[in-house]
């Protein structure tokens, strides 16, 4: 389990983090998402013991990170920003050398090693040296290295900046695995997609301060963002008529009707059967989901790539 | 045209370390080299110091030494014997003159000239100055106190006779007789006969090993390898600043690595090269240019670890305090340029000026330089002098290292 209460910190008289305070239970993958220099990457090297925040508390599994980074350390895996790799060296050589720091046993490094290569399906160009590879390659190289010492908790710092479609998918597919398998998980991105995907629940970062945390219904539910039911017809609706009838939110358009919905599956045949009672035709219907842009956007008044 | 001479200019503008390296690196390289080889442009005459111990203490020994003194590019440096031995064991100065007790009864009996020029052969001009100048003052002073020694005798026996001739001489016609005698001899030769030349030779005395090596090979060796080890671990300590751009010291700092191991780690790597970067060279003089190594494989084995020691923590120190690739570029090539050009790498100290030759040891150049000259050409045992320049070496690169570690601390780790 991992605490964080109210750490603050600052470079000079930037603060970076302004009093951020979750919790994330085992075998969780927490998401933080916010854009560019919103205090992700500071908050992440906090919890890796990079640098004690100026002030807060944060224990992992019941350890101070103050007193007990050495045993933090050991169960932390991280997955840096940048492909933090020897690039003269080979994938082997790479893995070999960070595994290595963790003073695990050689046999055993070597074998957890081959399975991460195969893992990450670089198994037979695990020879080659890293600057040969493609980014996507690299990105799960970057990622395979931090899980050589079987950590328990991994903390992912944006690990697919620059990655191919394919190479992004099996970075997803891996993390899903490692979550399954009982692995906490703290993902760190700026793309409203992967958060979505992968993580439990979400926490909402901007300038320095979680702005809202919870699962993605959750923060739907606190943001008032509903999914939206776009209906073209064939003349301009009623719109207080239709209204009355739907008993739902409607803004018309020219031709176009908006109707607001909590559960859009469910309303949708409502809406359609509605219309046509009415005698609008129909043309054509779309389904706007609720998004996290839509949640970000309502909670910080900004788009996520400001 | 005008619009891209205007943009190329701008931007180099907008380039400091461009601008430095184009105006301000040459300015301070150009100040160092003609302060080392060419003075400030006055035409002061830079004088040689020569220790003089002065064992007679007679009037004919002050009066010798006065006019040494009065030589424009000598200056006399009084000193005791063991002191000045010291000295130029040391290769601190290149020559002391010593006159031996009894120095003015023998030039006066005209018999000996027990008097002893000690010299470091490895300071070849100076020494060729000092020889050139000293037998010019020397044979004057000398041949003057000889003169009058000898004239002064020969007046009085002359002086002698007539009275046992002519005793009955009146007093008036004494008087202009001895006056005309000492005229006569006042006139005499001023020159100084061959006999007396001869016996004036001053005797030389290396206090060195008798067998000397080639110091130009040894400078050229010696000096080269330093530099060139400087500008190799300089490269490797930025080495540092890499991982901190690459961010692979951000995950060395994930791990559980304690940060002194890190810099620890590159330290043990750049003594490694650096010792068989050193090792190389000296074996290919050996093998090329057949520099005499193989029986001095122990002292230089010394002198080559100290040595690495001391540039390695040069090297990792210079990456601590500068902020990036390029900066540490800039830095380094000043730095090192102007510490080969006053510790000895270039060209040897001796011919430097004075102060010059008294600010080089503040270059690690300079003491590396000095234990090579120990052991391959003034063929020092181990021990002293040698042992002391092994130990100067050995502290710089303590210093440099923990000066280092604060740095690394407070530069590299930030990760700002």
């Amino acid at each position: 389990m991992i605490e964080v209460k109210d750490i603050r910190k600052s470079y000079g008289d930037t603060q970076a983090v302004k009093g951020i305070s979750f919790s994330i239970n085992d075998g969780e993958c927490y998401g933080l998402l916010g854009p560019n220099g919103a205090g992700k990457s500071t908050t992440i090297n906090m919890l890796s013991t990079l640098f004690p925040p100026d002030s807060g508390e944060i224990t992992i599994n019941g350890l101070d990170i103050k007193n007990a980074r050495e045993e933090v350390k050991k169960i932390l895996g991280v997955v840096p920003q940048e492909i933090a790799l020897y690039s003269n060296l080979t994938a082997w050589e790479n893995m070999l050398f960070w595994g290595g720091l963790h003073s695990i046993a050689k046999s055993e490094l070597h074998k957890k090693a081959e399975e991460l290569l195969a893992l990450v399906g670089l198994s037979d160009r695990k020879n080659e040296k890293v600057k040969a590879y493609s980014g996507g390659m690299k990105r799960r190289i970057n990622l395979a290295c931090a899980l050589l010492h079987s950590p328990k908790i991994l903390l992912l710092d944006e690990p697919t900046v620059g990655v191919d479609p394919q190479s992004r998918n099996m970075i997803f597919e891996l993390i899903e695995q490692l979550n399954k398998d009982g692995m906490t998980i703290i993902y760190t991105t700026h793309y409203m997609e992967e958060a979505e995907r992968l993580c439990d629940r979400i926490g909402i970062i901007d300038s320095g301060v979680i702005v809202a945390q919870g699962t993605l219904d959750e923060l739907k539910q606190k943001s008032e963002i509903k999914d939206v039911i776009v209906m073209e017809c064939g003349q301009t609706p009623d719109q207080s008529f239709l209204s009355s009838k739907l008993n739902l939110q409607v803004k018309v358009t020219d031709h176009t009707a908006y109707i607001e919905s909590n559960d859009s599956k469910k309303d949708l045949t409502r809406c359609v059967i509605g219309c046509s009672d009415a005698g609008y035709e129909v043309h054509h219907i779309d389904i706007q989901k609720a998004n996290l842009e839509n949640v970000f956007l309502k909670l910080t008044g900004k788009q996520l790539r400001d | 045209m005008f619009k891209i001479l205007k943009k190329e200019l701008l931007s180099f503008l907008k380039d400091k370390r461009a601008v430095m390296l184009t105006f301000l690196l040459p300015t301070i390289l150009i100040s160092v080299f003609a302060l080392a080889f060419g003075g400030s442009g006055n035409d002061d005459i830079q004088k040689i110091p020569l220790l003089v111990c002065d064992q007679d203490n007679t009037s004919i020994t002050r009066q010798t030494i006065s006019d040494i003194d009065s030589v424009k590019m000598i200056e006399v440096i009084p000193c005791s014997y063991d002191s000045g031995m010291d000295l130029v064991t040391r290769g601190k100065k290149a020559a002391m003159l010593v006159f031996r007790k009894g120095f003015s009864d023998s030039v006066s009996a005209m018999t000996s000239f027990p008097c002893d020029l000690h010299y470091d052969a490895s300071q070849t001009q100076e020494m060729g100055i000092i020889q050139s100048l000293l037998g010019r003052s020397m044979y004057s002073s000398m041949g003057k106190a000889m003169r009058n020694k000898s004239m002064k005798m020969n007046k009085d026996s002359i002086v002698l006779s007539i009275d046992k001739q002519y005793p009955g001489m009146d007093k008036a016609t004494h008087e202009m007789v001895v006056k005309n005698i000492n005229k006569n001899f006042e006139s005499a030769s001023s020159g100084m006969n061959t006999d007396a030349q001869s016996k004036m030779k001053l005797n030389t005395v290396s206090v060195v090993s008798a067998k000397v090596g080639n110091l130009g090979l040894v400078q050229a060796v010696a000096g080269t390898a330093v530099m060139m080890l400087l500008f190799s671990l300089t490269g490797m300590g930025g080495g540092l600043l890499d991982e901190k751009e690459q961010g692979t010291l951000k995950r060395l700092l994930y791990s559980p690595v304690h940060p002194a191991q890190i810099l620890l780690g590159k330290m043990a790597c750049s003594i490694i090269v650096a010792t068989f970067q050193l090792a190389v060279m000296f074996i290919f003089a050996s093998l090329v240019f057949h520099l005499q190594v193989l029986d001095k494989i122990v002292p230089l084995s010394i002198i080559i670890l100290a040595t690495a020691f001391a540039c390695s923590g040069f090297g990792v120190f210079l990456a601590t305090i500068a902020r990036s690739r390029a900066q540490l570029q800039s830095m380094s090539t000043l730095i090192i340029l102007s510490m080969s050009v006053i510790g000895g790498s270039m060209v040897p100290t001796f011919i430097m000026p004075q102060w010059m030759q008294n600010i080089s040891v503040i270059s690690i150049n300079y003491w590396s330089i000095q234990g090579f000259y120990d052991i391959l050409y003034r063929d020092l045992p181990i021990g002293g002098i040698f042992l002391e320049r092994v130990c100067v070496l050995l502290i710089i690169g303590i210093v440099l290292t923990l000066l280092a570690f604060r740095f690394f601390r407070k530069n590299v780790l930030s990760l700002d």
